[in-house]
């Protein structure tokens, strides 16, 4: 941008923290186009005042040096309409706020001042964007037809988009198809519901937005949201574009043959809740054996959940499932006993009174206890070495059932992958060292040969990446439906475990997710996190090295490469982190608003005084999503601390290019902290990997210090949670303090 | 190893125990917030929360042979604390009254005060009509002539009640109810005794842990144990609890005083100072101001437990169930017609036949006390008794 206008605010108490004349000279001497001090910026006055600056100026771009980003929002946003490209400088929340009880006033102006310079310095680097336009398709494609597939197709189709329902069976329903009831949805939750899946395949049937493929699988997905080019084989081989995908795969029954200790396969009375199921809704229970009518039922729950030889987690549904068969039992035959034997009875939410229910009337004979063998002796003895009942107890019955999880339906991409690559490594390889790795790498992967269910292009596999225990998800506190593919939503028990109401819903938001991410494809703008952005990298690759950095860092899968490894990249898979811009080592990726070249321009802009001043400068290098909001509600709650650090907020700290680091420490800057978030199992990243793989690039910086005779010290890592506002000032007095005992960067001045 | 046998169909057992009272068990989940608020429950064994699993699961046996439910004096702490409703305290009532009923010897008098709700006009108007069969074919229910020639006057009444009814025959009947009850008790502490003996083992005599028992009964003092709004029930239960003993003494006396100079009392005043008043005992005699004090305790004590019980409104006071009612009804009977039956001799212009009829009415619900005392609630002065000395001996296990 080259007419570049400063808008500074003095109201907040901002014309009291600094001088505003000097912050003001400070802009001018940085070459900007025209200049305006306002009281109040955000009024319609303010607001007003830089609309006819920008007319008369023709500015291009515009600087508002007044409060973060967070604050007035709506009403700066305002200015862009069809305008200028804006930048906005937080002087009251880095400056005014924190520095209220520094001495010196002149460390409050010229912090005010590096921040104007940074600020003109980041808008000087902007370019126009290009907003993308591409084809997109309106259709939304169901993968699985249990209840959240079903729901997810009824919501699409509802808020106005072609549905392509898409299942591997002959038949619309899933696991939920042929049950009896369901556990209630409704007040009183008191008795079992009839189940809502007849009724939703007869909607979806009737449907024509609806279009529904049955006994069909996915051969390739390719493309991008909005322009996913889908092949099916099954009756259809069909061909189509959709623009977003719902996974709702559902999940299967965990296989009980592994559960020896509990008798599967040892009798033919032991059956699963599944089969179960057959008997309740034929309407006679019979034990398989022999034909007659147990006296007793006995349903073990949890078998082989919760339990870190089978399944590690709570499947969820099976508790209320087994109170749901107890009440249908009491239906068919009242004189029949139920019994159950459980680790914990989790009734979630309102449930608790259907458990209620079903001890009143179900008659239910509950204890907890760990059952270690089950005997077949003519009647079925289920043997407990712990148990309420007392140690050491037995308890016999005609008919057990066992509960058994849900083990999800997905396929983990990356090992895919993974599998593939290590096969052709074994094969293909130099080194012996590496085929005979590869090779046993490939055995160990094995099993996920044929697993596939979208077949993506994608070259990071070929589904989407699995969390834990296989379920396939991003970020299931703060962005649940999300993935790590962008535009295919996960619902239902293929997400994570759960009943049918919460599949129900899980469809419903996944759908709209998928909606939303069509309508946002269209506008040409990021879905998510960052909602709305139209900036999406730029790949110059004639200076490509083929590298495969980005390609492989990606924690999206958002590029592809061919076969030289040149990046093939698809910019509405994007989620706009900048972490293939961090990982380039020839810097040929940028944003049309932030790039390498932008940022280095900022920290250049920042006035190193000399050693003799003692006047330290750091760089804080912070995570927008939670480091600078945790640090703007720091200074709102009135801490403060040293007037020495310069802080740009970063998109993800996984776009941290090594140059930056180079250029701070150079240029005379005595430090460079920089403030990401947890990462590891349980990461707050909004990108996944961006601050894991922000702290492997630093490993590396390191030793480069060292050759430059820096302390490797004056770079510094933390990981900070949204929550840890309090935090903050000790983080940056105490990096100050040790930069002190270090001494000034002994590059000042050159 | 242990084994809990199938219960073939458990749904008479809960039918028996809901209908007792029980029904709340179902809704118990495990949480053992009654166990862990109470006061009385010994570490080794701690109730209610067990004995509720094991009403759930039917598993009579256990319930049957357990010490716990008449260690707890019902103070309702684990009611109130409840967090399901379940009223704990409830539930230990019930399995009271169906251990009363299981141990019950005869088993059928048992069954047949255990459905107390069904059949409690029979075990009221049954005594009542055998004293008038009984009176009617003895002395055609008009007065007789009494043994002793007395004159009417204010310390020894207006009339006198042997002229209706002969010593004789309340001899004949309740000394023969008497020792129908010792048997009955003897019976069932017997069963009881060593039914707690087959669920933790003992150490020591019955004897020797019954003198500790008594001391405490006398107090009453593990009432003070409880911290919950037990002030009115323990004193309440205290002055009745005396009230009885004391008229039990005073009956005692009266037979003594009777027959003091035949054979079979004469002894008594050779190791006693004082010799018999006769019959009847004036007013002012010692023996009368026992009986008089006794019957003041009752009615003080009977009305403190009967307000209680009324004007509590949460659940510090539990369910009435007939078995309850039935037992406080008999109670507030015999000391209401035992009053009165008294206080008519001494009221001018009250009639002997009006005295007399009420004196026939008390005789008869007295009868059914003694009758019913074995399997009603009054039984828990056995039972009760007998868990506090089976605590006293039981070996802290672990």
């Amino acid at each position: 941008m080259d007419k570049v206008g400063v808008f500074l605010c003095t109201g907040c108490g901002l014309s009291d923290a600094f001088d505003v004349d000097k912050v003001i000279e400070a802009a001018d001497e940085a070459g900007c186009a025209c200049n305006l001090t306002h009281e109040c910026l955000c009024a319609p006055e303010g607001l007003e005042a830089i609309k006819g600056a920008i007319s008369e100026n023709e500015l291009n771009g515009i600087l508002v040096a007044a409060c973060s980003d967070r604050a007035k929002t709506q009403e700066f946003a305002s200015l862009t309409e069809d305008g200028p490209m804006m930048f906005r400088v937080a002087l009251r929340e880095h400056c005014a706020w924190p520095l209220k009880d520094a001495e010196d006033d002149e460390d409050k102006t010229m912090l005010a001042q590096d921040m104007v310079r940074m600020g003109l310095a980041r808008l000087d680097g902007f370019k126009v964007i290009e907003k993308l336009d591409e084809e997109i398709s309106d259709t939304v494609m169901v993968v699985g037809s249990g209840r959240a597939g079903l729901e997810a197709a009824l919501t699409a189709a509802g808020l106005g988009h072609p549905v392509v329902l898409v299942e591997k069976d002959d038949k619309l329903g899933g696991l939920l198809a042929d049950q009896v009831s369901i556990v209630p949805e409704e007040p009183p939750y008191e008795a079992p519901e009839a189940n809502p899946v007849p009724k939703l395949i007869e909607e979806i049937t009737a449907n024509d937005e609806i279009k529904v493929l049955t006994t069909t699988n996915i051969v390739e997905i390719d493309g991008q949201p909005g322009q996913f080019k889908v092949q099916l084989n099954g009756s259809s081989g069909l061909e189509m574009t959709v623009g977003s995908i719902v996974q709702a795969t559902g999940s299967k029954p965990y296989d009980a043959s592994k559960l020896g200790h509990l008798g599967y396969g040892a009798s033919p009375d032991i059956v699963t809740s599944q089969e179960f199921e057959k008997m309740l809704a034929a309407g006679k229970i019979a034990c398989p054996s022999d034909g007659r009518t147990p006296q007793r039922v006995a349903y073990i729950q949890c078998a082989g959940s919760r339990d870190e030889n089978h399944l590690p987690y709570c499947s969820s549904e099976c508790c209320t499932n087994t109170l749901r068969q107890m009440m249908e039992v009491k239906k068919i035959d009242p004189s029949i006993e139920n019994a159950v034997i459980y680790k914990d009875i989790r009734a979630p939410g309102q449930l608790e009174y259907f458990f209620l229910a079903a001890q009143k009337n179900a008659e239910a004979m509950m204890t907890r206890g760990e059952v270690d063998k089950i005997e077949c002796n003519g009647k079925l003895s289920i043997h407990m070495s712990t148990s309420m009942l007392g140690d050491n107890v037995t308890v016999d019955a005609d008919l057990v059932v066992l509960a058994v999880g849900m083990v999800p339906n997905s396929a983990d991409g990356e090992l895919v992958r993974e599998l593939i690559d290590s096969r052709h490594q074994a094969e293909h390889s130099e080194s012996s060292q590496v085929r005979e790795a590869s090779a046993a790498r490939a055995e160990e992967l094995k099993d996920h040969e044929g697993t596939e269910i979208l077949n993506l292009t994608y070259r990071q596999g070929p589904d989407l990446p699995t969390l834990k225990y296989g379920f396939p998800d991003s970020h299931f506190i703060c962005f649940p439906y999300e993935t790590r593919r962008t535009g295919i939503y996960a619902a239902g028990t293929v997400h994570s475990p759960m009943d049918s109401v919460q599949a129900a819903e899980d469809g419903l938001g996944a759908a709209m997710k998928a909606v939303q991410c069509i309508e946002m494809a269209k506008r040409g703008e990021a879905v998510h996190p960052r909602a709305g952005d139209t900036s999406y990298p730029e790949f110059f690759l004639q200076r490509c090295t083929q590298c495969k950095r980005c390609t492989e860092e990606c924690p999206f899968g958002t590029i592809n490469e061919d076969e030289k490894g040149t990046p093939e990249f698809f910019p509405l898979r994007c989620r706009r982190c900048g972490i293939c811009m961090g990982a380039c080592p020839e810097r040929i990726i940028n944003f049309q608003d932030y790039s390498v070249l932008m940022i280095a321009e900022m920290i250049k802009a920042i006035e190193v005084p000399d050693e003799d001043d003692e006047k330290p400068r750091i760089l804080a290098l912070m995570c927008e999503n939670d480091a600078v909001p945790a640090l703007e509600a720091a200074a709102e709650n009135g801490a403060t601390w040293n007037p020495w650090t310069r802080i740009i907020p970063i998109r993800c700290l996984g776009s941290t290019n090594i140059v930056w680091l180079a250029e701070a420490l150079s240029s005379g800057i005595d430090g460079v902290i920089l403030i990401g978030c947890k990462h590891g199992d349980d990461y707050q990243c909004h990108y996944v990997r961006g601050s894991e793989l922000a702290n492997t690039r630093l490993e590396n910086v390191g030793e480069t210090l060292q050759r430059l005779a820096l302390e490797p010290e004056r770079i510094q890592f933390v990981e900070l949670s949204h929550d840890e506002s309090g935090r903050i000032p000790q983080l940056l007095d105490d990096f100050a303090e040790e930069l002190d005992e270090m001494g000034p960067n002994p590059l000042k001045g050159f | 190893m242990a084994s809990i046998p199938v219960i073939q169909s458990s749904s008479d057992f809960r039918e028996k125990f809901f209908d007792r009272g029980g029904e709340n068990a179902a809704r118990c989940y495990q949480c053992a917030t009654c166990s862990s608020v109470c006061e009385l429950a010994p570490a080794n064994a701690p109730f209610p929360r067990r004995q509720i699993l094991w009403a759930q699961w039917g598993l009579e046996d256990r319930l049957m042979t357990d010490a716990g439910p008449w260690l707890c004096y019902q103070c309702n702490d684990c009611s109130v604390r409840c967090p399901r409703e379940v009223n704990p305290g409830d539930v230990m009532a019930s399995i009271r009254a169906m251990m009363v009923e299981k141990m019950a010897f005869p088993a059928f008098l048992g069954s047949l005060v255990g459905n107390v709700k069904k059949t409690w006009p029979l075990l009221v108007i049954a005594p009542i009509i055998f004293w008038i069969v009984l009176l009617g074919v003895n002395t055609g229910l008009a007065p007789v002539h009494p043994h002793h020639d007395l004159q009417a006057s204010t310390t020894l009444g207006q009339f006198f009640y042997d002229a209706y009814v002969p010593h004789s025959l309340i001899y004949a009947v309740y000394f023969t109810a008497v020792g129908w009850v010792a048997l009955a008790l003897f019976m069932q502490g017997k069963k009881f005794w060593a039914a707690l003996g087959t669920q933790q083992k003992r150490q020591g005599t019955l004897i020797g842990a019954l003198a500790g028992v008594f001391v405490s009964i006398a107090l009453h003092s593990k009432f003070s144990d409880c911290d919950r709004g037990m002030g009115k029930r323990r004193w309440g239960h205290f002055l009745v609890m005396w009230g009885f003993v004391g008229a039990a003494i005073t009956s005692g006396f009266a037979v003594v005083y009777l027959y003091g100079d035949t054979p079979w009392f004469s002894w008594f005043f050779k190791i006693l100072p004082g010799e018999t008043p006769g019959y009847p005992v004036e007013i002012t005699h010692w023996v009368k101001w026992l009986g008089n004090g006794s019957a003041i305790a009752l009615v003080l004590g009977g009305l403190l437990l009967w307000f209680n019980r009324r004007n509590s409104t949460d659940k510090l006071v539990g369910v009435t169930t007939p078995f309850d009612r039935f037992f406080l009804w008999i109670v507030l009977a015999v000391i209401g017609t035992g009053v009165f039956t008294e206080v008519f001799r001494f009221i001018p212009g009250v009639t002997p036949m009006v005295g007399f009829g009420v004196y026939i009415i008390h005789l008869g619900v007295v009868l059914c006390l003694f009758l019913t005392l074995p399997y009603s609630k009054f039984a828990h002065i056995l039972y009760r008794t007998l868990a506090m000395a089976h605590e006293r001996l039981t070996v802290e296990s672990e």
